[in-house]
Parts: structure tokens; sequence; C-alpha cells
């Protein structure tokens, strides 16, 4: 039995039910980093290379927070999870694909990477073979593996299912792993519903956007995001554009965001955008000239390392009169 | 003796203060330099008024705004607590009718606000960058040892505004003293300055942003006769600034405390006589987890009243 940790950064957000059970019913322990914290990030700023975005200098510093602690550091290469796109030319963001190696050269002492390659979009490349590869790494049978993966797959399929019930993506993680009761997404004293959109490990992580979603709740505000919404309904926005993105996570947000605008409950969007992330100086201006078409408030909050709490509340306490007045003109 | 409504807006640089009437007229305001210190700047500026108008007038509602807002809040006893973006957008949209367009120029923050029928339909602020505030215009004319006041006049008489790359204070630092080494005029580089600092502004904050008239410009930067005139120059329009441009907000807050007394019914406003509360903050680092939150305690007489700073809200209290 080997302990395998797990960076609470990046893809975390999205795949943590397939990974974290997959391993564990291999027969490992799973350990994750703690939510993201000064320390943390101020590691991460350290250690990664200067030029990367915020996002991926916080993986640094959860990847190097767990080092000392496990036998293998989970950190797959990314490449791409479907066959998606003009020439089904998806795959996740560039800084995805080159994580292993980029942690590899600027951490020193960590424990052997756990780096295989997920490209399910190859022909001969899917989760099997790329879970069998896995299983091998930390010793374990095919036969093994195969259950764990059908084990870890539902999890996943839970987890969404959660979701799309209209559950906060933690919160539903919470409610894979703990068990916990959760309760029906309130509407009682709410009067506005705003969609966050945005990458999961931006919206989520509540240190790096400030705390974002608890400002909105306790401002009485309903939240949607992009991740309560099926691949379905999400892939259905791609015939209003004239072209796909290339990145899978940049794909949901704007899918998600095209979306919301012609949902008559959502009366604002806010796109939660990660500093120097490139695939985002796209995305948002995307966003903005589709929501200016749609005629939707729309919002970018921008995070970096400096974001403080009271440039994140000034803007959407802004937001948030800017629709009430709106709504009581109505 | 009046009613009236006390509006409180205290920014980086500077906190000012007006009495507005029932109608919302101005019965009297203050600009004052917050110097580093909100608490002491807003006690001298509440006593001042007094001195000016206790006998005459009596505080019906207060309100308070800008970047420390929530500390001000607490001192005089605001009735309400706004964001300086409304509060911007409801004074210009009392002062002006129709107004379409708030350009907003502070000491270290710069706004747009877009509004359609007396509504905000949109609006942006900077983000971290001050190329296009006034503390950056402070820093370049009092290296030109030029007053900030007199930079307006400087502007004026150029004949031929120098281009200047306005996208970085640094960089535009280094090249203004490249183009005052190769000769050209203090007046050309001042007008070439504010033009650079219109270019950052659109560029920036007014990206994307469909900028229709009447514009309204106010904050203190819009006392600078300099950028008034690269602004009109740069849009091809005229560009309001009213005469009350350097306490708007203040003035939006007093509108804000009007609309929420009518709720409330009545003020928490502890009056002009400041003097004898002690407030006073402390604050220590938080050992409960790695995020070391810098905690805040807010003191009135000793009495610990509020306590803010920590991400996680074990500290958090308000009392009253």
């Amino acid at each position: 039995m080997y302990t395998v940790g797990i960076p609470r950064s990046l893809a975390y957000f999205f795949f943590l039910p397939l990974w974290k059970t997959f391993i564990t019913e291999l027969g490992h322990e799973v350990i994750e980093s703690p939510p993201t914290s000064r320390a943390i990030l101020d590691r991460g700023v350290k250690e990664a290379v200067n030029d990367a975005c915020i996002p991926i200098k916080l993986y640094h510093g959860h990847a190097a927070h767990l080092a000392e602690n496990c036998d293998f550091l989970f950190c797959p290469r990314l490449v791409s999870v479907r066959k998606h796109g003009d020439f089904g030319s998806e795959t996740f963001c560039p800084k995805f694909l080159g994580l292993p190696d980029m942690v590899r050269l600027a951490l020193k002492d960590l424990p052997p990477l756990i780096d295989t390659r997920i490209d399910l979009k190859q022909p001969g490349g899917g989760s099997q073979e790329a879970a069998g590869e896995i299983g091998l790494r930390l010793g374990n049978s095919p036969a093994q593996v195969k259950r764990a993966l059908r084990l870890g797959m539902a999890a996943q399929g839970y987890f969404h299912r959660l979701c799309q019930q209209g559950i906060l993506a933690d919160d539903a993680l919470q409610a894979v792993f703990n068990g916990e009761k959760i309760y029906p997404p309130q509407s009682h004293g709410q009067d506005i519903t705003i969609a966050v959109v945005g990458y999961p490990y931006a919206i989520y992580d509540p240190y790096i956007n400030a705390g974002l979603l608890k400002i909105l709740q306790q401002q009485g505000v309903r939240i949607v995001t992009q991740d309560m919404l099926s691949d379905r309904e999400l892939n259905r926005q791609d015939s209003k554009l004239p072209k796909t993105l290339f990145w899978y996570f940049s794909n949901r947000a704007v899918y998600g965001g095209l979306h919301f605008m012609s949902d008559r409950q959502v009366d604002g969007i806010i796109h939660v955008t990660a500093f120097a992330c490139g695939p985002d100086s796209m995305v948002d201006r995307l966003l903005e000239i589709e929501a200016k078409r749609h005629a939707t408030p729309y919002l970018p909050i921008a995070v970096d390392e400096h974001t403080g709490e009271a440039g994140v509340r000034t803007r959407v306490e802004a937001f948030l009169d800017m629709l009430r007045y709106k709504r009581r003109r109505r | 003796m009046i009613q009236a409504y006390l509006g409180v807006d205290v920014g980086s640089v500077s906190t000012n203060l007006v009495i507005i009437s029932e109608l919302g007229q101005l019965l009297a305001s203050k600009y004052m330099r917050t110097n580093g210190r909100p608490i002491q700047t807003v006690q001298e500026g509440i006593q001042a008024l007094g001195q000016e108008a206790a006998s005459q007038i009596e505080i019906i509602g207060c309100g308070t705004t800008g970047s420390a807002r929530y500390l001000t809040s607490m001192i005089i006893g605001a009735d309400v607590v706004k964001n300086e973006i409304t509060a911007h957008a409801i004074a210009a949209s009392h002062e002006i009718e129709d107004v379409r367009t708030i350009i907003e120029i502070g000491g270290q923050d710069s706004k747009i606000i877009i509004l359609q029928d007396g509504i905000v339909t949109d609006f942006a602020m900077n983000t971290v960058c001050a190329a296009g505030t006034g503390s950056f215009l402070d820093q370049q004319a009092s290296r030109l040892c030029i007053p900030i006041e007199e930079f307006g006049g400087y502007a004026a008489k150029a004949t031929n505004p120098v281009r200047i790359a306005g996208r970085c204070a640094v960089f535009a630092e280094s090249d203004m003293i490249h183009k005052q080494q190769l000769g050209y005029n203090l007046e050309d580089i001042v007008a070439g300055l504010c033009e650079a600092l219109v270019r950052n502004y659109m560029n920036n904050v007014g990206k994307g942003k469909e900028i229709m008239a009447p514009v309204v410009f106010q904050g203190g930067v819009a006392a600078n006769q300099g950028l008034v005139r690269a602004f009109k120059k740069y849009l091809g329009f005229e560009v309001v600034v009213p005469p009350y441009h350097d306490v708007m907000g203040a003035i939006g807050a007093a509108y804000l405390a009007r609309e929420a007394v009518k709720r409330k019914g009545r003020t928490g406003f502890k009056g002009f006589n400041l003097e004898n509360i002690n407030f006073r903050t402390t604050s220590f680092e938080c050992r409960g987890c790695s995020n070391a939150c810098e905690v805040v305690q807010f003191f009135e007489n000793n009495n610990l009243i509020a306590r803010w700073g920590d991400r996680c809200g074990k500290w958090e209290l308000q009392v009253g």
C-alpha cells in the first residue's frame, strides 16, 4: 500500500471523485493538500517559473506541501478527455500538458510522479489503458484496476449528478466522500440569480478568489455555475460560435456563459478569470461580446496573488446594486 | 433648524464630507487629505462641519462610501454603507440629467460607469495598474516641480503635445525623461502626459465600453483642466465637470442616506461631537492556520465594537 498525494488545485476540483475513488479502491491511501492558504500560495509563487499563470503557481505550492508526505505524487498529464471541437482538436490548456515536467523541474525532493498521459481522444488511448498504466505503477493487478475504475467512474457520475441538481461543486465533493447530507439549494430570501462561470480552480478555491461565492451568498444571491449543466446542455451552445476554442475548461466556461445568457432566470454573469491565463484573454473577450449582444449584465473578476477581499467586494456590491435597481425599475 | 443628510467618502487620498438638504441642495462640503489616517481625518472633518453648521442643521441621515466605508460607518453611525460605484452613479444622475457615462478618476483608482435612464448598466474599475490615476499625476508633477494645481495651466499652453507611452506609469516616466532630455518644452510634455493618461484610461478601464454623451467627469482629478481637454480631444465631444466634482461620492452617499432613513425611520448618527470619543484600532496576526490573517479590532472608548480581516470568520464581530 502506498500513500498517493493529490494537490488541491487545477483539475482536482473537477476530477477528484474519479481519481480519489480509483486510487483508494486500488487499496492505497490518498492524501490531499489542505485548502489554499497564504503559505501555500507564497511557496508556489516562489517555486514556479515566473511567467506561469497564478493557478499553475498555486499548484506548485500544493505539490510542494505534499512532497514530503507521500510515496507518489498524482500529477497526470491531462491532454484530452473527449473528441470535441473542430477536427476533434480540443485539449487541455498547454500548461496542463506540461504540468508534470514543470513540477518536476521546479520542485526538489519530489516523490516519483504518476504522470500518466490522459489523452482519450486518441484511438486506443482510452481510460482503461490509462488506468492500467497507473495500476502498474502502484503494483495492482488488471482485475483490481478494472474494478477500481468502474467504481471511480461511478463516483464521478454521482458527483456530476449532484452538481446538476444545483449543488455547488465543493458541497457535492463533501457529499461524495463524507456522505454528508446535502440540502437542496435554498431559494429562501434569495432575490437574484447569478451565473458564475470560469475554471473550476478559480471558482471553487475561496482563497484565490477572495471568497467570491461566500460574498455572493451573504448578499442573498442564488449561484449557478457551468458545472450544474449537463454535457449535452453545454455542447449545444457550440453551434452558436463560428469556431470552437481549443481548450477543455475554456469551452466549458464559454458554453456555460452562453447557456446562462439565454436563461431568463439568470440576472447576470460573473466571469472569474485567472491572472496571466492565456486562454482567458480570449474567453473573457468572447463572453464580454456575447453578453453585450444578449444584453446580459456581465462582470469580469480577475484574480491574482494580490487580490484583496475589498476589490472583489466593491465590484460585487456594485454589480448587485445595478441588478437590483434595474429590477426595481421594471 | 434645517433637516439635512450627511455623506462621507473616505478614499485612499482624500476624505470628503458633504451635507445636503432634503431637496439635494449642497449646504456644506469639506475636501480633506486622508494622509493615511482615516479615523482621525473623519473625526476632524465631522468636527469642522459641526462648527460650521451644527447651529442651523439637524442631521437626519448619514451614509458612507469609499474604500474606508465600513470603518467610517462605525465612527459616525451610518445609516447606509455603499460602494463607490453606486454612490458616484447616484450623485451624477441627480446632478446631470440623462447622464450616460461617468468618468471618475481618484487618487488610486479610476472607474467608468455607463448608465441608461438613470440606471447603471455597466461599469469597470482599474485593477492593479495605477498608470491612469491621480497618484501618478501627483508624482510626475512633483518630479517636474510643478504644483499639481498648475498642471492644467501648463498643459493649456502647449502647442504640440508630445506623444508619451502611457501604458505603464514606470515606462511613461522614462519616456517623459527621454523627451525632456531631447529638449521638448515642459508645456508640451505636460500636455502629452495628460493625453497619455487619457489613452491609458480608455484602453484599460474604458475598454469595450460604448461612451455616449452626456459624459460627466468627476473625482479629484477632474480639477485638472489639462485632462478635461485631453478627454474632449479624445472623445470628440463635450465633457461635463460638475461644480462639486471632487465630492460627488459623498453627495451620492448623502442621497443614499436619504433613501435609507425613509426605510429605517430614524438615523444612527452619533452627532458632531466626536472629539470626546476615542476611536482606535489594534491588530494581531491570527495563529489559527497558515493563512496568518491580520485581524483588526476597532475600539470606541475602550469598548471593542468590531473586528474584521479574518478569512474564516472566526473573529468576525460587530456590535450594535
